[in-house]
């Protein structure tokens, strides 16, 4: 069976043929078994392929389904815009975080520089009685001398008031 | 792109900022405006006859109070205000015979020196705040008063 037949059996079978045609190639498949054979072979196949072709059903709209889509794009851009300013943002802070640190180090350093010269009390005196007494709340430091001067200042007689 | 004109003017508002800070600082402890008052302390006592010594102003005194002082009565004798600039000493009479000295050693740390007849009796040195007040006293000979040598901060005179 060449070619040319098998192409006109599986036409025939598809029902393409015109009537006139047909009829002979029905009187042909009841004469020659061959032809028969791949006649049955060709239906057997086709029923298959009918019967375990199942059509894939959306489960929405195909409308529904394309703006679904669309708005999934459109979701996607400003989150896309969102995570190109992350790296900006981080530009920034590896920037600020060492000037910050500069800062600290500078502030730290000029408190430190005049707490250490606020905070200096020496005395020294030739009275080894004296002592000192200093109150924070009060915002007084007093230093009493245990004997009297050799010329208290407050003597009268010292005093150059009159 | 963005980061290295923001680094730029940060940079600058930085330092600027620094330069500022330091400059005030410096402006406001260049001098030191002080006042050095001689005080007569006594318990109930009226002033020596004939003095017209009045008595200390009430910051002074309420100060004075929160000290462990047995006195009841300040007086003031005299008050003499200076000004000493940083890095630089001024010596004050509080009386006819006793001086007293002050240096600015920083602009926050002062020296103090209190002379008796020329003679160096007491030096310390420390820091005083405005609104803080340094005390020097002792008993007078006859032991029922005291003297006291206050000194303190003042406003800049306009």
């Amino acid at each position: 069976m060449d070619n040319e037949a098998q192409l006109k059996l599986q036409a025939y079978l598809d029902g393409e043929l015109p009537e006139a045609e047909a009829r002979e190639v029905a009187n042909w498949l009841a004469r020659d078994r061959d032809a028969a054979a791949l006649h049955n072979e060709l239906k057997n196949t086709r029923q298959a392929l009918v019967g375990h072709e199942t059509g894939i059903q959306l489960p929405e709209s195909r409308e529904f389904f394309w703006s679904k889509l669309e708005r999934e794009i459109q979701r996607a851009e400003p989150r896309e815009a969102v995570a190109n300013a992350v790296p900006w943002a981080a530009r920034i802070r590896r920037f600020l975080m060492p000037v910050a640190g500069l800062a600290v180090l500078v502030v730290a350093s000029m408190l430190t520089f005049n707490n250490s010269s606020t905070h200096v009390s020496e005395m020294e005196t030739s009275d080894s009685g004296a002592f000192t007494y200093h109150d924070d709340a009060a915002g007084a430091t007093l230093v009493w001398l245990s004997h009297p001067l050799e010329s208290d200042p407050a003597d009268e007689d010292d005093l150059d008031i009159e | 792109m963005t980061s290295r004109p923001f680094a730029a003017a940060a940079l600058v508002w930085l330092s600027v900022a620094l330069a500022l800070s330091e400059a005030s600082v410096r402006a406001g402890g260049a001098d030191f405006n002080l006042q050095a008052q001689l005080l007569w302390a006594g318990n109930g006592v009226n002033p020596p006859e004939g003095k017209n010594f009045k008595p200390v102003e009430p910051a002074v005194a309420k100060k004075l109070k929160d000290l462990p002082l047995k006195w009841t009565t300040y007086l003031e004798v005299s008050r003499t205000n200076f000004v000493v600039a940083l890095s630089s000493a001024r010596t004050v009479d509080v009386s006819a015979k006793c001086q007293l000295e002050v240096s600015a050693k920083s602009d926050s740390n002062l020296e103090v020196v209190l002379h008796s007849k020329s003679k160096e009796v007491f030096k310390r040195n420390q820091p005083l705040p405005e609104g803080e007040i340094l005390v020097l006293g002792g008993n007078n000979a006859s032991n029922d008063s005291a003297w006291l040598v206050i000194l303190r901060r003042i406003p800049r005179a306009k």
